[in-house]
Order: structure tokens, then C-alpha cells, then sequence
């Protein structure tokens, strides 16, 4: 009875408007926040500035760093993309080192590395004249662009892969050459595979420019804490720049979901109102494409063409060697480089990293104070206890908000939408600043551990992550099973229970273990709230020593990278048993 | 039904959560027995790690010392330049004192309360030797401080007086990053309390100088709630008794005396009361 009401949609809207008015009464009326906003902080010049002016300052370096480092990941992307298809044995190993090496190591430490290690491997004279020219940006910047370069190129090669091969064969085969084939067939298919997820790394690397703010620049996560530390206005800061991330964020998307629409297959009589208008705004870009291609068929080779002239002989030998002569200065600059990092290990401290790699594998345990968490478990073995948990406990918010994303009630659905796009909406270090500063505090009035703040926080977050791998997954699941499950008298629970979760959480595994990797990897943004994993304790390290800080961050990397590792690697072999069938297309 | 029973306990819970446990800090802290000190880890040489991993340094000193004369238990809480208020100011509050090498200011205490002043500091500049001649050639240099401080303010207004109206001060995060900057060369001088300058440059003895005078008054004072006279008392009462019968100078000298890595002459008294 109570059930079939529940079905329909006017009495699940009623229930969801109650719902929110109940949330709203019990902030507004119920609930003692003990704390008096004041949102003027923004509008008046105070004794240290105004403060709106310095967020807007923040945000508009936060673009320039979005900007610019999206224009270098999308560069970086395609050409690492790409070589890591070719034939040729040296690029395709140094372009997989690339992917390797910066996907398995946090934005963190590689900010961390650009900015304190590597200006003392130039000469001083070239140093300063790096100094002078906002290092700082340029690091983050270029850091931001590498290191989502590296993501780009994994989707660009696994989208130019994801073609059949057959299809190759066919157009080779209807007399289509090499350059023909890769502009009508090769890339318009791999570019509509590309698209979204080449999308939401735009949109994370928007999200990650917010860690530009530890090495100094003066982007929004700075300004923020900027304000609540000179004003002490924590909810304010923090819901502005909360917000205007969330603007960005869907602004991004909104630009995407556009781009997505154009891309879809449509005839051409049953265009939806939204295609008119991304066709308008291709518009042109289309007329660009039109003309190229004009232009590429007034420059095409004649099909039959049997005799080639000495000029055109003499012009191909030459261009063969010039390939040939490119490929040898790639090796010899290739063995240079390998030679510089052999030499520069060589002369590594190694005494400074073998007395602190204890102290990086697991802080004080068990010399340190009672008072302190596990006994001062910190460094390597505290990030990974904080993954560990973290992931767990997000799992089981992934399945619950994953379940309740795909239900058919609004009441369910809704709720767990708005979770996951804001979650997903918002950097990771503002979340863990949300909960240290603000939730956890003055909302639950908990006093906890900066390193449970911190494992609560990753938990959220990587729920809405997983909530998204649980709903592809659920979505998977051929519909005539729910179907036939539906008929042989299960109920919902039962079915998702016997059914369809077994079945779809086998197909999640592999990205299920990326979640951990992802997990682990950002733990080292719990360095920003004072836990001692692995990143601050090597900066409390670095602290002491000061003059080494090229070992211990490269030691630090190394530890980061071995683990998120060999755990992809694991990854990718589930994947393999799962999905048997793959094809390398090479070019 | 078992929808509403399980409605009932979440709602429950969710009242028990919100009964708040705050009371004057005095009371529980003299009957848990356990005072919660926040302290920075990474300033020298006021609170960070030594290389035996143990965390040293004057404030934590103090705070032991104020733990022993109250009979209590002291609990380590870390705290930076922007967690260092919000953490007393919370209710109920995360740690009942905060040492943080942390200037009492109006502003400040507009939030919190504070002690007494329990150390005597001023703002200065850092360089490397003989880069200022004169403290006007500082106008134009690239000036590093760190974010969620005052220095970042009075340097900069510091400047402009000195006659650049657009000075550059980056505010790095952190001591450790501040230094780094100036021992790489991105910046040519760092600005804040002088304490905290000489023990960054005892780091590379003889490399760097401070320069010019005290740009700021930077009276120390132990963060404590707002509002909590008994709590005031109990620690203002310790501080003058700590001074009265010399175990200050004792752990002043320990960390500033003449033998130290960073000396730092006592020019001031705490207040005493009669």
C-alpha cells in the first residue's frame, strides 16, 4: 500500500520537498551552530586588506593556471599518446616511462620536486634568472600540465586502440591511404570515444591548480586560506571558494555535455533543440574543417600513379634519412638523459636517505609519544593504513550511493545525484579542509585526530567516485536479467543482492584497485592539515636537513611510485582476465 | 515499522551528538587530568623535530612545564599558522592552550583570550651577508614571508613605506618553505620574527644576517579560550610562578642563552603580579 504510493512521482517530490524543509528547519531553528556569520568580510576593506578582492585575485590566477596547463596537458597528451603506438622501440619505452612514472606518483610530490629539487640541478646564474621569472606559476603550471598530460595520453592511446581492426582493413582495402584512413575513419571514431573521459581530466585539472597554493601561489585555495587565517571567517572562506569551484566545475561539464551532444549520432530530421545550438556553435569549426578538407583534396595523390619522377625519388630518399637521422638523435639524446640521472643517482647522499628511510617507512613508531595516534604511525605505513581504511569505508557509500543513483525513485535518486556532482565538483583539499575545520568540529561537535579527519574526508570523497563505478557497472548488466528476476518474483534488494551486484562488482575490480591507487596517492593532500604520512613526513625531514631535499623527494617519489605500481599492474592484469580480447593497432 | 524504529535512533543519535560537552575548560581539564597543548612542529626553535624524530623546542618546554604545575598529563596537538586559532576557538575547543610562537594582537584577541606575555619577539629581516647595505636597498628586493601570518602584512606595508608602492612578498607555507626560498636564491630576503629567522639561519652558520631594526612588536602570548577566567588564571598564575623561581630563564637559556645555536639575549620581564 505504503509501497505503490511511494511510486508515484508527485509523492515522491512531496517527500523530497519535506525532506529539504526538515534539513532546512533543523539548521536554521534547531541546530546551535555557535558561530556568528558575518559575510561583510568580503564587501569592506579590514585592517589587512579587502578580501573580496583578494579571492578574486586568487580566482583569476586559478584560471590562468587552468588555462595554460590544460593547453600543455592536451599537447603532452597527444604527442605521448601517440608515441606510445609507434613502431619505434626507444619512443615507445620513453613514452611509457612518461604515463608510468607521473600517473603513479602524487601531484604533490611532483609539485614538490619541480619546486624545491629541481632548480639546484641548474647552475646558479641560470637559477636566478628561473627566479625571476614567476618560478613559482610556472611550476605549478607546467607541474599541473605534465602531470595530467600523462592521464591524456593513456585515454588518447586507449581511444585510438579501442578502433576494430576490421575496420582498418576495410578502408585500406577500398583503397584509402594511410593519411586518408587516420582523417576519415581513425580519428573522428576515436575522438567521439576520447571526448568525455579526455573532459573530466579538464575538469581535474582544474581541481588540482588547487594545490598550486603549497609551494605559494597566490591562486583561490590561497586566497582562501588566506582570509580565515587573517580574519578567522572559516565557513565564510570556505563556502565562496567551495562555490566558485562548484561554478567552474559545471561550467566545464556544462561545455562538455554541448561537445558531447555534437558528437552524437543524429538524423538529420530529429535534431534535439540542444544540437541546433552545439551546432551553432560549431559551427565554425566546421566550416574550418569543410575548407581543410577541400584543400586536402586538391593536394591528393592520384591513385595511379606508377612512375615517380628523379625529383620525387630523390625528395623520399631524403626524407627517409632525415627520419632515420631523427630516430638516432632521439637515442643519443635518450642515452645523454639516462646518463645525466645515472650520474646524478650515483652522487646521490646516500647515507642522508638510507639514515631516513625508516623514519619515511613509519615515522616513530613505536618511539613516540603515548598521546599521539598509533603511537606517532606515520610516513609510509600511515598513508597506506589511511587508504586502506578510507577506501573500505568508501566502498560501502559507493555502493549505497551507486544503488541509489540508478533507482527508478526520485526520493533515492536525487539525493545521491546532488552528492556525487558536488563531491565531485570540489578539489580534494577543500574537502579535507570542510571536514578538519568545519563539519566535523561545529557541525558534529567531535574532536578528532587530524588523521581521522583526514581518512573521513577521503572516504567522501572517493564514495562519489566509486558510486560513479558502481552505477557503470550496474548499467552494464543486460536489462533482461532485472527483467527476469523481476518475473521470477524477487524484490528490488534480492535482485541487486543475487543478481546484479555480483556480477557488476566483478566487472568494477580493476577500477576498483585504480580507486586505491587514486586513494593512496591522495593521501599525501592530508600533509595540508598536519597528518605525518609519507609527504609531511618527508617535509619534516627535509625540515632538518634542509641541504639534501633532491634525495629525500626522490626518495619519496619512489616509494609513491612502487606501490600505485606494482597495485596498476595488478590492475591491469584483472582487467586481462576479464577482457580477454585486445588489439594493438601500431602506426 | 522497522522503518520508524530505525528513524527513531538515528534521530536519537543525532541528539546525543549535539549535546554539547563544553564546560569551563578549568573543571575538565583539573578532572580528566589532561591538558591539550597545540604547538607548531615546524618552527624552530619553538616547537619542531630533532633528528632523534623527537619534538622539541621552547613552547613545548613551557607547555610541559605549565602540564607539570597544573598535575597534569600533557597532550600534543599540532597546529600552523591557520589552524592555531581556529583550534581554541571552537567549541567545545580542540586544545586549551595554544604555543605557538603567536603574537598577541587586538585583533586576535578579539576571538580568543591570551596570557600573559610569556616571550618577547620582534619582526625582522633576513639576508644573505652583506646583500643589505642599507635597509632602503630592501624596497626592492623579492621578499618571502609565510601565509597565515602578520609578517606577510607588516612586511608589505613595510615596504611601502620604505617607498615601493608595489612590493613584492610572497607568502610561502610554511617556515620550511620560506627558508627554502631564500637559501635557492627566489627570494633575496625573508621577513618575520627574528627568532624564528636566527633559527633557520644557524642552519648555515655564517651564511646569513639579519638586517635592519624591528619592523613590529611581537609580544608572544599562550592562545587560550575566550571567555574562561578560572582557565586564564590558572595559566597566568603558572607562567609568573615558572618566572619567580627561575625555571624560565632556565628553559630560556636552554634554547636562546649564549651556548645556544640561537642567541638571543632576555631584554624583557613578564608581568608580575604582586
Amino acid at each position: 500500500m505504503l509501497k505503490r504510493y511511494f511510486e508515484k512521482p508527485p509523492v515522491q517530490n512531496a517527500t523530497l520537498v519535506a525532506l529539504t524543509a526538515l534539513v532546512v528547519y533543523y539548521f536554521a531553528f534547531v541546530f546551535e551552530f555557535k558561530y556568528d556569520f558575518d559575510w561583510a568580510v568580503f564587501s569592506h576593506e579590514g585592517q589587512y586588506g579587502h578580501m573580496g578582492l583578494l579571492m578574486l585575485k586568487g580566482l583569476n590566477t586559478t584560471l590562468t593556471i587552468t588555462l595554460y596547463s590544460s593547453i600543455i596537458a592536451l599537447g603532452m597528451g597527444t604527442i605521448f599518446g601517440l608515441a606510445r603506438l609507434s613502431k619505434f622501440k626507444p619512443v615507445y619505452w620513453f613514452s611509457t616511462c612518461y604515463v608510468e612514472l607521473f600517473r603513479n606518483t602524487p601531484l604533490l610530490i611532483q609539485l614538490f620536486f619541480w619546486n624545491f629539487a629541481l632548480p639546484y640541478a641548474f647552475p646558479e646564474d641560470i637559477r636566478f634568472k628561473l627566479f625571476d621569472m614567476h618560478f613559482e606559476f610556472w611550476c605549478a603550471t607546467v607541474g599541473c600540465g605534465i602531470f595530467t598530460g600523462a592521464f591524456m595520453a593513456e585515454i588518447i592511446r586507449a581511444g585510438i586502440q579501442s578502433i576494430p581492426k576490421g575496420l582498418l582493413e576495410a578502408s585500406y582495402s577500398s583503397g584509402l591511404t594511410f593519411p586518408q584512413t587516420l582523417r576519415k575513419v581513425i580519428l573522428p571514431l576515436a575522438f567521439r570515444e576520447i571526448i568525455p573521459p579526455l573532459g573530466s581530466e579538464f575538469l581535474n585539472n582544474m581541481k588540482n591548480t588547487s594545490l598550486a597554493m603549497t609551494i605559494g601561489v597566490t591562486e583561490l585555495c590561497w586566497s582562501m586560506t588566506e582570509v580565515y587565517s587573517l580574519t578567522y571567517r572559516t565557513f565564510e572562506s570556505f563556502s565562496v571558494a567551495t562555490l566558485v569551484y562548484l561554478g567552474m566545475s559545471l561550467a566545464i561539464a556544462g561545455i562538455l555535455y554541448i561537445v558531447n551532444e555534437r558528437l552524437k549520432i543524429m538524423s538529420p530530421d530529429r535534431l534535439t533543440p540542444l544540437r541546433r545550438v552545439a551546432d551553432i556553435l560549431f559551427w565554425p569549426f566546421d566550416f574550418l574543417g569543410r575548407k581543410l578538407e577541400y584543400v586536402f583534396w586538391y593536394f591528393r595523390k592520384s591513385p595511379d600513379q606508377r612512375t615517380i619522377s628523379p625529383l620525387r625519388q630523390s625528395l623520399r630518399t631524403v626524407g627517409k634519412q632525415t627520419v632515420r637521422a631523427l630516430k638516432a638523435l632521439f637515442v643519443a639524446a635518450l642515452a645523454y638523459v639516462l646518463y645525466e640521472v645515472g650520474t646524478a643517482v650515483f652522487h646521490f647522499n646516500w647515507e642522508i636517505i638510507l639514515a631516513n628511510l625508516k623514519t619515511l617507512l613509519i615515522w616513530r613508531f613505536p618511539n613516540g609519544d603515548e598521546t599521539e595516534f598509533f603511537l606517532g604511525l606515520g610516513g609510509l605505513a600511515g598513508s597506506l593504513l589511511m587508504a586502506a581504511i578510507s577506501i573500505a569505508g568508501s566502498f560501502l557509500i559507493g555502493l549505497v550511493l551507486g544503488m541509489g543513483r540508478t533507482a527508478k525513485n526520485r526520493v533515492f535518486r536525487i539525493p545521491s545525484l546532488l552528492y556525487i556532482e558536488i563531491i565531485r565538483g570540489i578539489p580534494l583539499i577543500l574537502v579535507i579542509l570542510w571536514f578538519y575545520q568545519a563539519i566535523l568540529p561545529v557541525v558534529f561537535k567531535v574532536d578528532l585526530d587530524a588523521f581521522w579527519a583526514a581518512t573521513i574526508a577521503l572516504t567522501f570523497f572517493f564514495g562519489a567516485y566509486i558510486a560513479e563505478t558502481v552505477r557503470g557497472g550496474i548499467e552494464n548488466i543486460p536489462p533482461g536479467q532485472v527483467e527476469a528476476a523481476k518475473a521470477s518474483g524477487l524484490t528490488y534488494f534480492q535482485t541487486m543482492r543475487k543478481i546484479i551486484l555480483p556480477q557488476a562488482l566483478k566487472q568494477m575490480l580493476p577500477a576498483l584497485v585504480g580507486m586505491f591507487i587514486a586513494d593512496f596517492k591522495d593521501t599525501s593532500l592530508a600533509y595540508i592539515i598536519g597528518v605525518m604520512e609519507l609527504t609531511r613526513a618527508a617535509y619534516a625531514v627535509n625540515n632538518r636537513i634542509m641541504v639534501h631535499p633532491f634525495e629525500i623527494y626522490t626518495t619519496v617519489a619512489v616509494l609513491y611510485f612502487v606501490f600505485s605500481y606494482f597495485m596498476s599492474l595488478y590492475a591491469k592484469r584483472l582487467e586481462r582476465r576479464l577482457s580477454p580480447e585486445t588489439v594493438r593497432i601500431e602506426m | 515499522m522497522r522503518v520508524l524504529k530505525i528513524t527513531a535512533m538515528a534521530a536519537l543519535l543525532v541528539l546525543a551528538a549535539s549535546v554539547a560537552f563544553a564546560g569551563p575548560t578549568y573543571d575538565r581539564v583539573m578532572s580528566t587530568k589532561v591538558v591539550k597543548a597545540g604547538l607548531s612542529n615546524q618552527g624552530i626553535p619553538f616547537g619542531f623535530i630533532n633528528d632523534k624524530n623527537e619534538w622539541v623546542g621552547f613552547d613545548v618546554d613551557m607547555a610541559a612545564e605549565i602540564a607539570k604545575r597544573l598535575g597534569c598529563k600533557l597532550e600534543k596537538v599540532v597546529v600552523n599558522n591557520n589552524t592555531r586559532i581556529s583550534f581554541v576557538q571552537t567549541n567545545p575547543p580542540k586544545v586549551d592552550m595554544v604555543l605557538s610562537n603567536m603574537t598577541h594582537k587586538r585583533v586576535r584577541d578579539e576571538k580568543i583570550d591570551f596570557s600573559i606575555t610569556y616571550f618577547f619577539d620582534g619582526q625582522k629581516f633576513l639576508a644573505r651577508k652583506g646583500t643589505v647595505k642599507d635597509v632602503a636597498d630592501l624596497a626592492n628586493m623579492k621578499i618571502g614571508s609565510m601565509q597565515g601570518t602578520t609578517s606577510i602584512v607588516n612586511a608589505k606595508a613595510y615596504l611601502q613605506e620604505l617607498g615601493n608602492p608595489n612590493p613584492q612578498v610572497t607568502g610561502y607555507d610554511g617556515e620550511v618553505a620560506m627558508f627554502e626560498a631564500l637559501n635557492s636564491g627566489r627570494v633575496q630576503a625573508i621577513s618575520t620574527d627574528s627568532t624564528l629567522l636566527l633559527g633557520y639561519a644557524a642552519k648555515v652558520p655564517g651564511k646569513y644576517e639579519l638586517v635592519g631594526d624591528f619592523i613590529s612588536d611581537e609580544p608572544y602570548g599562550i592562545g587560550l579560550p575566550q571567555d574562561d577566567s578560572a582557565w586564564r588564571d590558572a595559566i597566568n598564575f603558572t607562567l609568573q610562578d615558572i618566572w619567580k623561581d627561575g625555571t624560565y630563564k632556565k628553559i630560556y637559556d636552554k634554547w636562546f642563552g649564549p651556548d645556544s645555536d640561537y642567541p638571543f639575549p632576555l631584554t624583557s620581564k613578564i608581568e608580575m603580579w604582586p
